[in-house]
């Protein structure tokens, strides 16, 4: 390894006047003129000309209504609690909650396509958002639609277990936060049934195990691991904190 | 009446009156005391690349102190952090520092990792090297267009932040953003390199390590930058011991110190470069040192996108974590392009840090401003403040 321009400048500059007299600079203007004619311009006319966004740019988050199942991922995930979920009808007329962005506080960081369990929210290449108020920054789950997402624009999260990697497997899997399971405490468990009414993807059954001193059923919920998408809602909702995440690591 | 006093005025005029003794200017001004003035600089002031402000005190033209206030920026980042989970300071991290926000939010991922105890895969490792020296050429090459405007060279300005528009869109193509990167993650990065990136990186390198000589010849060349920056500012080994001052100040003086070769972190002890070092301590010798690094920098990214690329498409670059961090007290350090930033982390157990400690290489380093205007005239302040190359945002965090 050596040092270019340290072992050239060593002893401070270089004496130009010596070595190439006037005929330094008239050099440097030739060839910046040729660069200048032969080259494109670095600068272009905005307005009318945009620069070429590649397709993994974090512009503002788009939304794929039908394919967002509700589970508020992005609103548990975004660092700036600008996505709050809102309801909102669906195609056929049905609430559902879907996310609602404010781009007053977005810091597009792209968490919320990231951790999006079905790439519903992806991060599209839009970066004109300037409005005339505040309101009006504030996109709901219709206004997020985006058009012509790509495959470029899907991020998944390819993380290898740490178990594996530490027994040498360097094995990357496609988002393995999904196979985290919610686990119940049942001494804690009121059988309130919270997490069965807000589980997005009804993965949630409420079983019953027996009856208590009042006669009454004791419900525990049970979760469906082909359904569940691991996305906390339970262990949110919970109010006696019964729940907690189980993390496959 | 009149007449009377005509004649003795005629009288009068024709004695010479006692001539007062002739005044001895020299003399005189050495008994009288010029006052001693304080110039306020910022915190909105050309010279001062952020809000800050710098308070001198000048005799005439000489500067006899000077303090630096700063705080201006005060945002209670390290409070916020308490107040939230470790993935979500990734993002706010990349906040501390605009001009190189991945060498920050690496800091943060391997303060975590420690306090976690993993070892991000190998891959990670060499992509943040990447990563990190990105933003090294983007930090100094705004710090040159910064010097190039304070010593009234519009045109270094232009050539430095053209040039760092390329290192920008490296970015881009990397994790998809320009300045706010939000790469880097507990365990790992964000996402593998993307395709095509390794040609890109290269091609990239290539043409920064030829035009670069263009920017620099307008500055070596300049006898106006050479006899501004050459012999001020100087600072002594001792004088950087005592305060603290880290990265390019501290090589700049002779002391041949770097954390990416003294105390490798994420196999940095598998790349071959070298540290420039010079002796003189002035601010002409931190201008070469920061311009030579910016080309050790070069032939870092090279080395480290062929390990990258040797270790194949399928390796590894992210493992899951536990969003729970066991108990203790952590702390990492990363040679920062301003210097040595370290992060200590205390955790309880929980999702959220107890507390996270920021320690910024130019809050140190700030503090020799004293030790470096005392003596110099007002004009070369900005020049030599212009080499401990500020930044508010990590600053004042």
């Amino acid at each position: 390894m050596t040092m270019d321009y340290l072992e050239k400048y060593r002893d401070g500059r270089v004496n130009t006047a010596k070595t190439l007299w006037v005929m330094k600079p008239i050099y440097l203007i030739l060839r910046l003129f040729n660069k200048t004619v032969v080259h494109r311009p670095v600068t272009i006319l905005y307005p009318y000309e945009k620069l070429w966004m590649p397709d993994n740019y974090r512009g503002r988050p788009a939304l794929a209504f039908n394919t967002c199942i509700g589970c508020g991922m992005c609103a548990r995930m975004c660092p700036t609690t600008a996505i709050v979920l809102v309801e909102c009808p669906d195609d056929e007329g049905k609430p559902v909650k879907r996310p609602q962005v404010n781009m007053g506080r977005c810091s597009f960081c792209g968490y919320c396509a990231e951790y999006c369990p079905t790439d519903a929210m992806t991060m599209s290449p839009i970066v004109e958002l300037a409005e005339y108020t505040r309101a009006d920054l504030i996109y709901g789950p219709r206004r997020l639609a985006y058009d012509h997402t790509t495959d470029g624009m899907k991020i998944d999260i390819e993380e290898t277990l740490l178990s594996d990697y530490q027994a040498g497997n360097g094995e990357r899997r496609i988002n393995p936060a999904k196979t985290d399971r919610p686990v119940l405490d049942n001494a804690k468990c009121i059988s309130c049934k919270k997490c069965f009414k807000s589980c997005p993807v009804q993965a949630i059954t409420m079983e019953e195990h027996g009856k208590n001193a009042k006669g009454r059923p004791i419900l525990w919920p049970s979760v469906d691991d082909q359904k569940c998408v691991s996305c906390y809602t339970c262990v949110d909702v919970c109010p006696k904190s019964a729940l907690h995440m189980n993390e496959v690591l | 009446m009149m007449a009377d006093d005509n004649t003795e005025q005629t009288k009068t005029a024709g004695q010479m009156p006692a001539m007062k003794p002739v005044v001895d200017v020299a003399a005189e001004t050495a008994k009288m005391e010029t006052d001693k003035m304080w110039v306020i600089m910022g915190p909105q002031h050309p010279f001062s690349h952020g809000l800050w402000t710098l308070k001198i005190k000048v005799d005439g033209e000489i500067v006899t102190d000077a303090e630096p206030i700063v705080g201006y920026l005060h945002r209670g980042w390290e409070k916020e952090a308490e107040n939230r989970p470790y993935p979500k300071i990734i993002p706010m991290a990349d906040r501390l520092c605009y001009a190189a926000s991945m060498t920050y939010t690496h800091l943060y991922c391997m303060t975590v990792e420690k306090a976690l105890g993993i070892d991000p895969p190998d891959k990670a490792k060499y992509i943040m090297i990447i990563a990190d020296e990105i933003n090294r050429l983007q930090s100094h090459l705004m710090w040159l267009a910064a010097v190039g405007t304070d010593l009234g060279n519009f045109t270094v300005f232009l050539w430095a932040m053209r040039e760092r528009e390329y290192w920008m869109d490296m970015n881009v193509r990397l994790c998809g953003a320009r300045m706010t990167t939000n790469y880097p993650r507990i365990g790992g990065v964000r996402n593998d390199t993307p395709e095509l990136f390794d040609r890109d990186i290269i091609r990239c390198t290539e043409h920064f390590e030829k035009a670069v000589w263009d920017i620099i010849g307008l500055i070596d060349d300049s006898s106006i930058y050479v006899s501004r920056m050459k012999n001020t500012g100087i600072l002594t080994p001792e004088q950087c011991a005592n305060l603290g001052i880290t990265g390019p100040a501290l090589r700049g003086t002779g002391v041949d110190f770097d954390l990416r070769r003294d105390d490798p972190y994420s196999n940095y002890d598998q790349i071959d470069f070298d540290v420039p070092v010079l002796k003189q301590g002035d601010s002409y010798a931190r201008y070469m040192v920061r311009v030579e690094e910016m080309l050790q920098s070069c032939k870092i990214i090279k080395q480290a996108m062929a390990k990258v690329r040797a270790l194949g498409k399928n390796a590894p670059y992210r493992l899951k974590v536990p969003s729970n961090v066991p108990a203790g007290r952590h702390f990492a350090k990363l040679e920062d392009p301003r210097g040595e930033s370290m992060m200590y982390l205390i955790s309880d157990g929980t999702d959220k840090p107890y507390r996270l400690k920021v320690r910024s290489p130019i809050f140190v380093n700030v503090s020799a401003s004293r030790e470096l205007c005392m003596g110099c005239r007002i004009a070369d302040v900005p020049a030599i403040m212009a080499m401990i190359d500020m930044c508010l945002g990590e600053t004042d965090r």
